[in-house]
């Protein structure tokens, strides 16, 4: 009876996990697409191809955790459906967490490339504009 | 049936469909951020792409072959759960780093290769 339990938990606990990541990042990189096209200056194709990577790599580092923290101990687990609960929700918990955090970091990777496309452009305008004022 | 055998089938099932997936992936899109990097060049580009996607196949199926050597004894439903997900995990994880660090590398350092 004592592993049918961990087993109930594996079933609630999986579905939950990837449900969550194929939301975040649909989310995310349906918006990140704008960011994107801003940063290549509206070259449609690249900033398509450039969002699809990093959305393949969100993929890969949060399924990958999720897969990696599924282990339920056997030796913590006093065989009661409380116990199941409690360990389930400090997993998916700390899982949603973890995700914002992944979440944020994306985030400030699109405004950091943003930024620096931003200068490039301003020094390129500079460059263009000096040698007509001169 | 032995239980090992039925896991090492899942097992080698999830990883191969997940590996090709991911290259064709990674390789498609690829294939446009590096015709963007290095402008006017689309034999070196296809080169390059080429030799990266053959040598992420030889390290990631190189690595899932490899690590069946040491599974230990699986004697129930939960532990074939377990220690799929877990190997699996461990490759989704160098997979992931393995991602990153060639996007950070091909954008930094393309422009000397050449």
């Amino acid at each position: 009876m004592e592993t049918s339990k961990i087993f109930i938990g594996y079933l609630i606990y999986l579905p939950i996990a990837i449900l969550l990541t194929y939301f975040v990042s649909k989310t995310l990189f349906k918006n990140g697409k704008v960011f994107m096209i801003d940063i290549f200056k509206g070259k449609e194709d690249i900033a398509i191809a450039t969002n699809r990577l990093f959305e393949v790599g969100f993929y890969l580092l949060n399924l990958g955790w999720a897969l990696l923290i599924l282990r339920i101990n056997r030796n913590n687990f006093n065989n009661s459906y409380q116990n199941l609960i409690e360990i389930l929700s400090f997993k998916i918990g700390g899982f949603a967490m973890y995700l914002g955090f992944m979440l944020f970091l994306n985030l400030y990777l699109f405004f950091r490339g943003r930024k620096k496309s931003k200068q490039s452009q301003k020094i390129s305008n500079q460059g263009l504009s000096n040698p007509t004022s001169a | 049936m032995n239980l090992n055998i039925i896991t090492y089938c899942m097992y080698l099932t999830i990883t191969a469909l997940l590996i090709i997936k991911v290259g064709q992936r990674c390789y498609q899109h690829g294939n446009t951020f590096v015709m963007h990097l290095v402008p006017g060049d689309k034999d070196f580009c296809l080169r390059i792409n080429n030799i990266l996607l053959i040598g992420y196949y030889l390290i990631n199926i190189g690595y899932a072959v490899i690590t069946l050597s040491g599974w230990s004894t699986i004697n129930s439903i939960e532990q074939m759960i377990e220690s799929i997900s877990n190997r699996t995990a461990t490759i989704i994880c160098i997979l992931a780093v393995l991602h990153y660090f060639n996007l950070f590398w091909i954008t930094k350092f393309i422009k000397n290769i050449k």
